[in-house]
Parts: structure tokens; C-alpha cells; sequence
């Protein structure tokens, strides 16, 4: 059995190779190589990071785009899983829906935005608009995915083993269905802190997103990266605090080698 | 002979298509009996499936019927499961090998008589010490022998086998043959054994009906008065063995 699970373990010689990178831009800020204006090198960044925790605003920002993440993610979820389970089992509900789906989808969520900003002004709810349009799609399209193709034979072992067709949907066709949704999840939660930090940039005057701006305005490069430091940290912990969770509620939706 | 623990009288398929109606099964008669092995044996085309599928209650004839135990079956009856080709769509791919196998059961019984059958029947199959794993974790053979297992906890009168070793390697199938005989004469289940393989069926069946034709129909069951228990190498090589093989490539066409 062995190393059957690929996930969550630490990849060091990716890793060194950043750190390299890192290093890299270091030398070269230092030596006076690359001498930008605006540019510091990663110590000063990092101590950006450090500087903007003791003053606290970096935690401040940071639960405000969790939240607003949260919130925008689980309408998404919620409207994405309902409306993907509808789409999977009713062929008329495809046959009627699809279309709208498929001219909806391709607008880009931050064209949304002067959508937003006319009903909500510069607001939370201006960003949840950015964020829940484009992140209910890739749960949606997978959830219904999940179900239209979910192995006829599936319905067969029921039937042989007397299940009703309630029981076929409840014990059969949504498990089977579950890692296709899992996998619509993860997309749509990436999907959402980017939504949230371009929404904080253009619409909402909070979060991390309008950290950057702020510092960028207030001619504070090193407070700027560390914002955009902090945000791909997040996406990092997010995209493996699902994988986790995930995997060990349903350890056979995680991703696998074959047999 | 007793009464026929299972039965399927005059039963035909015929599917309204676009481009008419299309008859695939016509006529069909069989008796099987309590602990018997027949085998059904025919070449592509002739409605093996859909045969399958009417004896296992997933399809109603367009006219006939289908009697377990004397009595008219409406669905899938309690008495008869189907053991798929394809175990690894028929298999809960999120359930382990405990998990698959009391899932035709669970919701019936009690918490520990569902664990007993469960046992007996990973016991039977010889796959108790893999009873945790998940099915992606097991070989091709053992898959198809959990989805045995999982149509024996069911505790059957007649199990349905469409082409069951049909995807698996030389050596697995002449194994699970065996097993299969084995079983069938520790547990007195009656089987239906669906393959297009005529050394299979004669191996293994106590009689062989050929299914032939475009509609199917059975024109001829052939008793096969082979000596038991039967042997992968011994059997096979009789001169009665060889026979039974010239007369059923003969029955089937190919003489």
C-alpha cells in the first residue's frame, strides 16, 4: 500500500529551487544589479510582513477577505450544488438551462463589477457580487457533470439489490458524483479569493486587496509585496486545507495513483 | 426432476425503435434447478445481455414471464441477483471491500447478523484479510470476487453471471472457475452463467442452452454429463469434454 497518498507531503526540491530564487533577488537588489526605485528585495518584504502584523492592520485585512471569502464561497456552493443537481438529473432542465449557461458563463465575474458598485456603492456586497457570479460555474458544471455521467450500471447493481430509486440517488449516485463536486469546490474556492482580492482593488475599500493598493499609493513598496506575499500564502493554505479536510472525510475522492 | 426453482416461459424482447420495432430475444424457455449450473452460450449479437436482463427482472418481456420459486416476478425478485461484467463500475469505488459487500443487505438486517454475512462471505470468496481495503486497491480477480461476495451475502437462490470472467487473465478465470463450482456446492446456490467462452460453459455447467439467431432463441440445452468435481486439466482433456465442444461450435454455426 505504501505511498498511495501524494497529497499534503512537502515537495523540498520545489521548494529549494524558490528559495534559490529568493536568494537570487536578494543578491541581485543588494549588489545594486537591479536597482528599481520601487522594488525591495525579499528581507525587506518580509519584513513589510512582519512590521504590518505588529501594527495589526495585516490581521485585520486578512479576516476581512476570509470572510468575505467564506460568504461568497458558500452562496456559490450553495446555488452551484442545487442548481448542478438539478441540471444532472433532469435531461428537460438541460435542455432548457444549458444554453443560458453557456452564454452566462464565459463574462468574466469583474465585469460584473460597475454592476456591483451602481447597486451597492464601494461595499461588501459589491464584492460578494464579483465573487459568488464567476465562482458558481466550475461547482455547478462539475456537479452536473458528476451526475449525467455517472455510471449507468450504477443503477443496475440498485435495482438487483432491490434499492428504491430514492436509495439509488441517496446511496449510489451522489457518492459517486461526490469527487466530481469536491473537485468543482476546490476550482471555486481558488476562483474566489481572486475574485475577492481584485473586487477589494476596484470595489471594496478593505481586505487585502485594497491593502495593496493602499501601500501602493502611500509609496510603501515593501508593505505592497508583503500584501501580495500574504495573499499567495492563502491561496497556498486554502487549496490544502480542503485537500485535507476533504480527504479525510472521503479519502477516496483525493487524487490518487492507480492500482 | 423437482420443480424448477426458477423459470422463464416464452419470454420475448422486441425494442420499438426509430426505425421500427426490433425483435432481440424470441420465444425463450428455461428451467433451472435448485443448486444447477447453466450455462448460456452464444456468439455476439444474439441478445445474451438483454437475455440477462429479463431473467434478473431489469427489463420486462414485451411478452412471456418469469416465475422464482412458482411465483410471477414483477421486478427484481428477493431470490436472484446479477454479478456484472464490469466490476469496476459495479463496484462502490468509495466503499471497502467490508463496505461493497454489505451493501445489499445492510439495510435489512441487524447490525451484527449484517457483520456475520458479511464474514461468511469474504470467508467464501477467501478475501477476508483484504476486507479494509477499497476495491481500486485490489486486482482485477479480486474485484469480480467481491462483487461475488457482495451478491452471496444476499444469501441468493439464483445468481446471474453476465460474462463475469470475460475481462480477466487465463490463469484468474480458470481460478474463479473453480471457485464458482465450489460455491455453488457449498451453498447450493442455483446459477445462471451468461459467456460467449464454450469451454467455459461446458466446464462449468451442468447443462449449456445455445442461444442463437437474430431475434435470440434457444433452440437446444445440452446436458453435459461430465464427471465431478471437475479439473482444469483432467476435465478438460476427456474425449467426452472435446464432444461436447465438436457439438456445441456445430450447434452454434461454426461447423
Amino acid at each position: 500500500m505504501g505511498s498511495r497518498w501524494t497529497t499534503l507531503s512537502v515537495n523540498w526540491s520545489g521548494l529549494s529551487v524558490f528559495a534559490l530564487v529568493l536568494a537570487g533577488w536578494e543578491a541581485a537588489v543588494r549588489s545594486g544589479m537591479i536597482a528599481f526605485e520601487f522594488l525591495p528585495a525579499p528581507s525587506a518584504i518580509l519584513m513589510g510582513v512582519v512590521e504590518l502584523v505588529q501594527d495589526g492592520i495585516l490581521l485585520q485585512d486578512l479576516l476581512h477577505t476570509l470572510l468575505s471569502i467564506a460568504i461568497g464561497w458558500t452562496i456559490a456552493m450553495i446555488i452551484g450544488v442545487a442548481v448542478g443537481l438539478l441540471l444532472g438529473f433532469s435531461p428537460l432542465a438541460r435542455k432548457y438551462g444549458l444554453a443560458s449557461i453557456e452564454v452566462l458563463r464565459p463574462i468574466p465575474g469583474i465585469a460584473f463589477a460597475p454592476l456591483g458598485l451602481l447597486l451597492f456603492g464601494f461595499s461588501l456586497q459589491t464584492e460578494l457580487v464579483v465573487t459568488v457570479l464567476p465562482t458558481v460555474w466550475p461547482v455547478m458544471v462539475n456537479t452536473m457533470g458528476g451526475i449525467a455521467n455517472a455510471q449507468p450500471r450504477l443503477t443496475d447493481v440498485g435495482r438487483t439489490f432491490r434499492l428504491s430509486s430514492y436509495e439509488i440517488v441517496r446511496y449510489l449516485l451522489l457518492p459517486s458524483a461526490l469527487p466530481s463536486i469536491v473537485v468543482g469546490a476546490r476550482i471555486s474556492l481558488g476562483l474566489a479569493l481572486v475574485m475577492a482580492i481584485v473586487a477589494e482593488i476596484v470595489g471594496n475599500p478593505e481586505g487585502l486587496g485594497y491593502g495593496i493598493v493602499r501601500e501602493q499609493q502611500a509609496l510603501h513598496p515593501e508593505y505592497m509585496f508583503a500584501y501580495i506575499a500574504v495573499v499567495g500564502l492563502l491561496g497556498v493554505i486554502l487549496n490544502a486545507g480542503v485537500l485535507a479536510i476533504t480527504k479525510s472525510l472521503w479519502p477516496w475522492t483525493a487524487p490518487r495513483q492507480s492500482a | 426432476m423437482s420443480q424448477p426453482v426458477f423459470q422463464c416461459r416464452s419470454a420475448s424482447v422486441t425494442l420499438s425503435l426509430s426505425s421500427g420495432p426490433r425483435p432481440i430475444i424470441s420465444g425463450i424457455n428455461l428451467d433451472v434447478h435448485d443448486a444447477e449450473f447453466l450455462s448460456i452460450v452464444g456468439p455476439s449479437g444474439t441478445g445474451k445481455t438483454t437475455l440477462l436482463r429479463v431473467l434478473g427482472g431489469l427489463l420486462p418481456p414485451t411478452s412471456g414471464e418469469m416465475l422464482i420459486k412458482g411465483r410471477v416476478m414483477t421486478g427484481p425478485p428477493d431470490d436472484v441477483v446479477i454479478v456484472f461484467q464490469d466490476y469496476g463500475n459495479a463496484l462502490l469505488q468509495w466503499r471497502t471491500v467490508a463496505g461493497n459487500v454489505a451493501f445489499g443487505i445492510e439495510r435489512k438486517l441487524s447490525r451484527a447478523e449484517c457483520a456475520d454475512r458479511v464474514n461468511d462471505a469474504l470467508n467464501l470468496v477467501g478475501l477476508l484479510v483484504r476486507a479494509g481495503d477499497y476495491p481500486w486497491q485490489l486486482s482485477g480477480g479480486m474485484q469480480q470476487r467481491v462483487q461475488i461476495a457482495r451478491a452471496l451475502a444476499l444469501r441468493p437462490a439464483v445468481m446471474l453471471m453476465d460474462e463475469p470472467f470475460a475481462a480477466l487473465d487465463a490463469m484468474t478465470k480458470a481460478s474463479l472457475q473453480d471457485e464458482l463450482l465450489r460455491l455453488r456446492d457449498r451453498t447450493r446456490t442455483s446459477f445462471v452463467f451468461i459467456t460467449h467462452d464454450i469451454e467455459e460453459a461446458i466446464y462449468l455447467g451442468d447443462r449449456v442452452a445455445v442461444l442463437n439467431g437474430s431475434p435470440g432463441r434457444i433452440d437446444e440445452v445440452i446436458p453435459i454429463e461430465l464427471p465431478g468435481p471437475r479439473d482444469q486439466i483432467v476435465t478438460r482433456a476427456l474425449p467426452e469434454f472435446l464432444k461436447y465442444r465438436y457439438r456445441l461450435h456445430e450447434a452454434i454455426g461454426h461447423g
